[in-house]
């Protein structure tokens, strides 16, 4: 009497019933009540993370206004660092895949800027492009181009083995970086990196405003474009696509998920954001040394993330601004511990306590806190989520 | 159109076809489907009330023609149900949980010709028993997984398939089902919904056109079943089984009559969850739900965190007082008490209602069975408006309800404006005489003599009494009545629900019919008792051992003790035992809607019964 239906159509309730011009919208006081996919996966899924942002973007607007430009230089440099430690944590904490060769790219990114930015008559390799996007752009583009390069070896390898060979990335990068002269100025004299000026206006000297001020906002609104970038990407299918070969690449595998294609996208895309970080690292100093990007600064990356929280955006922001507080923070101690000294010829002195310090937080966090700064935070919204139960 | 909605008898398909010109954009139903709550509106609803009702009538189904359906709540249940009812058939609502037995005799008694099976699950009973149902012809199944290509029974039909033929159908007759819709009469029987059968086997009740209409209009009065009246800005949770009366009340027909967007729950166990999620603005609820709520708070305030614990302890035992002090009121706050729970709610009870998910419940009502006065007392004080009432199938629910205000905890409260209700000065016995009043039992007119007599008084079964000359108080079931050998006429149920009222006790079955003094039979409930025994470090494999460890024996022994200082002394329980399995309903021990049957129970557990009499065990 009837023709049998296509085996498809078997969850009947999925077709036709929702046929409707309809809008789903959002039931007012009712937040878990969700209508669509789109409001599950929304940016701000809640009010209060919206107005929460919000404020501490505006506030984050306002601090020149109000701080010493001290710690403005230092706030800026963090908010560099933050970009890649977001690029980092996209690779490592979203992806699962170790890298210990982030200042390689990072290194790749400050050389790349410095070249195209660089004074075409000078004695160093210049092509003396000003806007400031092509130059920070270009740079991004060159390391995710070596990340891409570098990334089939990920297919291939995990873990421990991945993290050696990423390693032996910095020392081929070290010795590139010192043999380049033309390029780096070479091991111990360094060039001047890229200078940020926009339009006409050179944001690293002092007008209006000051060199730290303009900076300030400079970093800042990089920082977020390139945070909600990352935050977009992780929601996406890519990102999910990313959590899937994190937890276990063969089951991601059997699920569909292409891991090398995956790999390859983390890797590049990381290795973008270690770029654009590495073109903006040195702005504020105007100087760089090819010797900086070692291991040591990989290791600083990895403790970002650690601390911040791994696989999270927001936690990556806060290592990121810890790490680079974290001299300042040392040298406020001899206020609170008169047996701190801040002169270096004494012991224990504010230098010994930072470097202490930077490998205690490691320490600690791991022990104690595994999902870093983040889980902190996570914690305390925890408990009053549960409130007045405590699950 | 006009003219049919003016000339016809106006019906649930009628309502729900107004509400449809009038609103098609409006929600009427919400279903989780893969985490997302995907909204059905009228305009839709309408629509496929349609051609499910075209696909019936293409499959020949006449006025008066039986249709059953055995599934969850889903949207397809109300479709079906509101697209029998536009093709003036029958619908027939089967528990989920009736084993093959029952589901045999239900469709061999109703003669149902079609039947709707949910899952493979629902359709290997409905396939077992189909050999034995000669009136059946078709059986619809919703979820083809398990079944295509594996069943090739000539009667079976998919869903997506009825709807097809509905469609065509719909698409060579247009104005067919209008036709048969304008036909309808008052006196048409829209259901036949099934008694539990604590005693025999089950009866049908059948439901008229009329009586729902009655029933429908004197729920949403004024001071009707809540107040203000259900309307489209309400939500509910539909969970309970929809062929319950109670149920079908508060989904299909409040959606039909005032509007209210239904949510599907995704099934009885995420009902907590979904419960959080939807945060209805009415909520039914039957005891057994509210009991869970209560000892769901207890137990979580309970093991929450140090600071925690004791906020939400100073915070209860405020609650506490709150509940007393609207006991007394009847509803209404004073001045006083008003101020304690606005500082309450700030700091503590708007977030606890928030994580039961009553957060915007207006009306929160209780019925189906006897609720101890502590669980309703409770509810109150932190805030959630609760209601007794008491209805029942035969008179469509309408008997009496609590009204705002006036609430008697421990009555279900005064009869509705509007109906007679009376008690019969000898047997106690509760008489209703209204509209709703029920065309009697399906192909039982001996049943519907003895239930309904010539003045038109049914006779509920149920022994009250009035408190205050207002309100009406339920002792109990009249046949469960028990008459100890000394004479004394006993409730059993007032001793079993306030032996229920303990968290740890799930079931109580009180024995003593012409015995020399009262004994109980007692479960208890797995995950407190289980729990409780965690925290002191006991040990335990099963259920059995469990209620066999000398711990929980003592804890239920001073449960007992406890509860037996309330009643004098022939009402105390002299001796106890525990019940050593969780009854069930496939073992034939409780009813679909999980009441206890107590001849099976007595015949089931005969010795342990006997062994508190100084029987041989």
């Amino acid at each position: 009497m009837t023709t049998p239906t296509d085996e498809k159509t078997t969850s009947f309730s999925g077709h036709q019933l929702e046929e409707t011009t309809r809008r789903p919208r959002r039931i007012w006081g009712r937040p878990g009540l969700v209508t669509a996919y789109a409001q599950d996966m929304a940016f701000f899924d809640t009010r209060a993370k919206l107005v929460a942002v919000c404020a501490l973007v505006a506030i984050a607007a306002l601090m020149p206004l109000q701080l010493e430009d001290d710690i403005l230089k230092l706030l800026a440099t963090g908010f560099v660092l933050a970009i890649g430690a977001i690029g980092l944590n996209l690779v490592t904490g979203y992806a699962g895949q170790v890298s210990l060769g982030h200042a390689f790219f990072v290194g790749v990114g400050a050389v790349t800027a410095a070249v195209l930015n660089g004074d075409p008559d000078g004695r160093r390799l210049g092509y003396g492009i000003t806007f400031l996007p092509a130059w920070m752009l270009g740079a991004g583009l060159v390391a995710a181009v070596c990340g891409a390069i570098v990334a089939p070896l990920a297919t291939r390898l995990r873990g421990l083995y991945l993290a050696i060979v990423t390693l032996g990335l910095v020392f081929i990068g070290q010795y590139i970086f010192a043999e380049w002269r033309e390029g780096t100025g070479g091991r111990g004299v360094g060039r001047d990196a890229a200078v940020p000026t926009l339009g006409d206006v050179d944001l690293t000297v002092n007008g209006a405003y000051t060199e730290e001020q303009k900076l300030y906002w400079l970093m800042l609104v990089i920082l977020v474009i390139f945070a909600v970038l990352a935050r977009n990407l992780v929601r996406s299918k890519v990102g999910r696509a990313f959590a899937a070969v994190r937890d276990r690449d063969i089951a991601a595998g059997v699920m569909g998920v292409q891991l090398g294609r995956y790999k390859l996208l983390a890797f590049t895309i990381s290795s973008f954001y270690a770029g654009v970080c590495g073109s903006l690292l040195y702005a504020a100093d105007g100087h760089f040394s090819p010797d900086e990007f070692n291991l040591g600064m990989s290791v600083l990356f990895i403790a970002m993330i650690l601390i911040g929280g791994a696989g999270t955006i927001s936690g990556s922001i806060m290592g990121a601004m810890l790490l680079a507080l974290l001299p300042r923070i040392a040298s406020e101690l001899p206020g609170f511990f008169p047996f701190i000294s801040d002169r270096s010829t004494e012991h224990p002195n504010i230098f010994e306590v930072e470097t202490a310090l930077y490998g205690v937080l490691i320490i600690a966090f791991l022990l104690f806190e595994p999902r870093g700064l983040y889980g902190i935070w996570h914690r305390i919204r925890t408990y009053w989520k549960s409130f007045p139960f405590s699950y | 159109m006009t003219t049919l909605t003016t000339t016809a008898t106006t019906t649930l398909v009628t309502r729900v076809r107004d509400r449809a010109t009038a609103t098609p954009n409006a929600v009427a139903m919400r279903h989780k489907r893969l985490g997302v709550w995907q909204e059905i509106t009228w305009a839709t609803y309408w629509d496929r009330i349609q051609t499910v009702g075209h696909a019936l009538l293409a499959l020949g189904i006449e006025p008066g023609d039986r249709v059953g359906v055995q599934s969850e709540n889903r949207p397809e249940w109300l479709i079906l149900d509101l697209a029998t009812v536009a093709a003036r058939g029958v619908t027939v609502g089967l528990y989920p949980t009736n084993p093959e037995a029952e589901v045999r005799y239900l469709l061999t008694h109703s003669g149902a010709r079609i039947h709707l099976a949910e899952d493979q699950e629902q359709l290997d009973k409905a396939l077992a028993a189909a050999d034995d149902c000669p009136e059946l012809e078709r059986i619809v199944y919703l979820e083809s997984r398990g079944i295509k290509g594996r069943y090739d029974d000539p009667r079976l039909l998919f869903w997506e398939d009825l709807v097809r033929i509905g469609a065509e159908h719909r698409a060579a007759h247009p104005d067919l089902l209008d036709t048969r819709v304008a036909a309808a009469e008052p006196d048409d029987i829209v259901t036949l919904v099934y008694t539990s059968g604590t005693t025999g086997p089950p009866k049908g009740a059948m439901l008229s056109v009329g009586n729902v209409e009655f029933a429908a209009e004197t729920l949403m009065s004024g001071e009707g079943a809540v107040s203000p009246p259900a309307s489209e800005s309400d939500l509910v949770l539909s969970y309970l089984p929809l062929c319950h009366v109670a149920e079908r009340f508060f989904t299909t027909w409040f959606s039909a009559f005032g509007g209210v967007q239904v949510n599907f729950a995704e099934s009885i166990d995420t009902v907590p969850q979904n419960l959080h999620e939807v945060q209805p603005t009415l909520f039914f609820a039957v005891p057994r739900i509210w009991e869970k709520l209560l000892a769901a708070v207890r137990i979580k305030a309970d093991s929450a965190s140090w600071l925690k614990r004791r906020w939400a302890r100073f915070w209860l035992a405020r609650a506490d007082r709150l509940g007393a002090t609207l006991v007394a009121t009847g509803g209404r706050h004073t001045a006083s008490s008003r101020l304690v729970y606005a500082v309450g709610w700030l700091l503590f009870y708007r977030a606890l209602k928030d994580r039961l998910g009553l957060r915007e419940v207006r009306h929160a009502t209780c019925g189906a069975a006897p609720i101890a006065p502590e669980v309703l007392t409770f509810f109150m004080g932190i805030g959630v408006p609760m209601h007794e009432l008491y209805g029942m199938t035969e008179n469509t629910a309408i008997a009496t309800r609590n009204v705002d205000g006036r609430i008697k905890v421990g009555t279900v409260g005064e009869p509705y404006d509007g109906i007679e209700l009376r008690i019969d000065e000898e047997s106690g016995e509760i008489l209703t005489r209204h509209g709703a009043v029920f065309a009697g039992y399906w192909r039982d007119p001996e049943a519907t003599a003895r239930t309904v007599d010539p003045d038109g008084w049914l006779h509920t079964g149920d022994v009250g009494e009035w408190v205050d000359g207002t309100h009406v108080r339920i002792t109990d079931r009249l046949k469960d009545i028990i008459i100890t050998a000394g004479g004394k006429n006993v409730a059993p149920s007032e001793i079993e629900n306030a032996l229920k009222a303990s968290p740890y006790i799930k079931e109580a079955v009180v024995v003593g019919d012409g015995r020399k003094y009262l004994t109980g039979l007692i479960g208890i409930e797995l995950d407190t008792v289980g729990e409780w025994a965690q925290q002191r470090h006991i040990s335990y494999t099963t259920y059995r051992d469990l209620s066999e460890r000398p711990e929980v024996l003592e804890l239920v022994d001073g449960i007992v003790r406890e509860v037996n200082e309330r009643f004098s002394s022939v009402e105390q329980l002299k001796q106890f035992r525990m019940l050593p399995k969780e009854l069930d309903h496939e073992d034939g021990e409780l009813t679909a809607t999980q009441k206890v049957k107590r001849s099976a129970i007595s015949k089931t557990f005969g010795d342990l019964i006997s062994s508190m009499y100084g029987g041989a065990a």
